[in-house]
């Protein structure tokens, strides 16, 4: 349980990052945070021969806003977050869903930008920026470039980020004033990676609802954003409406879930529309 | 090997380690931190939770060899603390231990609470404690002592003013 050799390059710049992560090719990682990182390295489920450590690069643990946005350097821990250090664009959503990550001993280390470069499915910024409408950007051999954090992720621990590419920050346009949010994770045990997760945005300008910790992407919920946009205040006969509307839209997203997963899903997405009307959801007894 | 100089405990210390080496390991051997219990080694039990530049950290799932100028205390360099201090009399008090192994990183966490929370109903105590396993009490010594310790601090605290 302790790490094969490795060796350690803490480089000052993106180009001396990038650069030293093409010298490395397959046998370079980034490390940020090392919060999901370290724990692999300890188990041996991942080895590294370099490990690029890009936490003292300029620029990375800082934040900038403005009327619009608030771009958040890759490197700002979720705790930051948590605490309302940086500058909150999402009406709250971002700092409740980054105090349920993990434990606060791993929330004051782990970063926003290496949880969205992992990519592990359950990871709570995957779903949490997608349904923001953030955008993802990063920098590589062939210069800066960027995407919508909704097409960031192409599958399990797979992103469009290249072998050589290095993530630098994230872009969160600023949530309506009056835009209304839920979310809700389902987790066996508090701070444990959730079996499933949704979050369900209400604005006058748009409505987004998506699924995560879904073994992939995050999904979005288009039928089910159309019926939530229509819905003036929560009764107990929405839920099997917007259930109905869950399910076409995973049958049109061609991915495939057991009926357990499902179940899981539709609670978390129920909960967080509730949640969306200031209803708060009864827990079944037991939990 | 890499040099890395750092602060533990309120000393400086100047050293080279093997970038493979993780903190946790790092402070037992050769800053004699045994205070530090390694259970899982992957960042879920929080036997080995210290204090890193005054926030809190699992310093199993850290390397020794990131840590170059930051300041460390683990509880060896707590023992003064006041949270501690009723934090130590709260768990005797209150049979918030048993074996004991758990019983650092607990009481580093419970004082991170504590600062930042004040005192708190059991519901919240109980999540906030989630990242630190015991397997001897089932927690509900813990949880009390936590929540005496909190109480006690807050009467010290107002006695003060």
């Amino acid at each position: 349980m302790k790490p094969g050799a490795l060796n350690y390059v803490r480089p000052n710049s993106v180009q001396e990052a990038i650069a030293s992560l093409e010298e490395g090719g397959m046998d370079a990682k980034i490390i940020a945070g090392g919060q999901s990182l370290v724990p692999m390295l300890n188990l041996r489920m991942v080895s590294a021969e370099r490990l690029i450590d890009i936490g003292g690069i300029p620029g990375f643990r800082e934040f900038s806003a403005d009327d619009r946005e608030v771009r958040l350097g890759a490197c700002i821990t979720h705790e930051r977050i948590q605490i309302g250090e940086v500058t909150d664009p999402s009406n709250g959503l971002m700092p409740k869903v980054a105090s349920a990550i993990a434990y606060q001993a791993v929330r004051n280390r782990g970063t926003i930008g290496g949880s969205m470069a992992l990519a592990d499915p359950s990871a709570d910024w995957l779903t949490t920026t997608a349904a923001l409408g953030a955008t993802v950007e990063w920098e590589g051999p062939d210069g800066k470039n960027s995407c919508l954090s909704e097409e960031f992720v192409v599958a399990a621990y797979t992103t469009q980020l290249g072998m050589s590419d290095l993530l630098t920050g994230i872009r969160i346009p600023r949530l309506h004033p009056d835009a209304k949010w839920g979310t809700y994770k389902l987790c066996r045990k508090v701070g444990e990676f959730a079996h499933a997760m949704a979050i369900a945005i209400r604005s006058p300008s748009a409505t987004r609802a998506f699924l995560g910790a879904t073994e992939g992407a995050p999904v979005r919920l288009k039928h089910t954003e159309d019926v939530l946009s229509t819905l003036k205040e929560w009764h107990a006969a929405h839920a099997s409406v917007l259930s109905q509307s869950m399910d076409s839209d995973i049958a049109e997203s061609g991915r495939e879930f057991d009926d357990v997963h499902i179940w899981q899903l539709r609670t978390c997405l129920l909960r967080s529309a509730q949640m969306s009307f200031g209803v708060k959801p009864v827990e079944p007894e037991g939990l | 090997m890499q040099t890395i100089e750092l602060t533990v405990n309120g000393e400086p210390l100047k050293a080279s380690v093997d970038p493979r080496t993780t903190l946790a390991d790092f402070l037992r051997e050769q800053a004699d931190a045994r205070s530090i219990h390694l259970g899982c080694e992957h960042g879920v039990c929080g036997g080995c939770t210290i204090v890193v530049n005054g926030k809190i950290a699992r310093s199993c799932i850290a390397l020794a060899v990131a840590m170059d100028g930051a300041d460390i205390r683990t509880l060896e360099g707590l023992s003064d603390d006041p949270s501690i201090v009723q934090l130590r009399d709260s768990f005797h008090t209150c049979h918030g231990l048993q074996c004991g192994y758990c019983t650092p990183g607990m009481l580093i966490t419970a004082r991170d609470i504590i600062n930042r929370y004040g005192e708190a109903d059991e519901a919240f105590l109980r999540e906030a404690l989630a990242g630190n396993i015991c397997r001897c009490t089932g927690y509900a010594g813990i949880v009390k002592a936590v929540q005496h310790a909190a109480a006690e601090l807050t009467k010290t605290r107002s006695n003060l003013k």
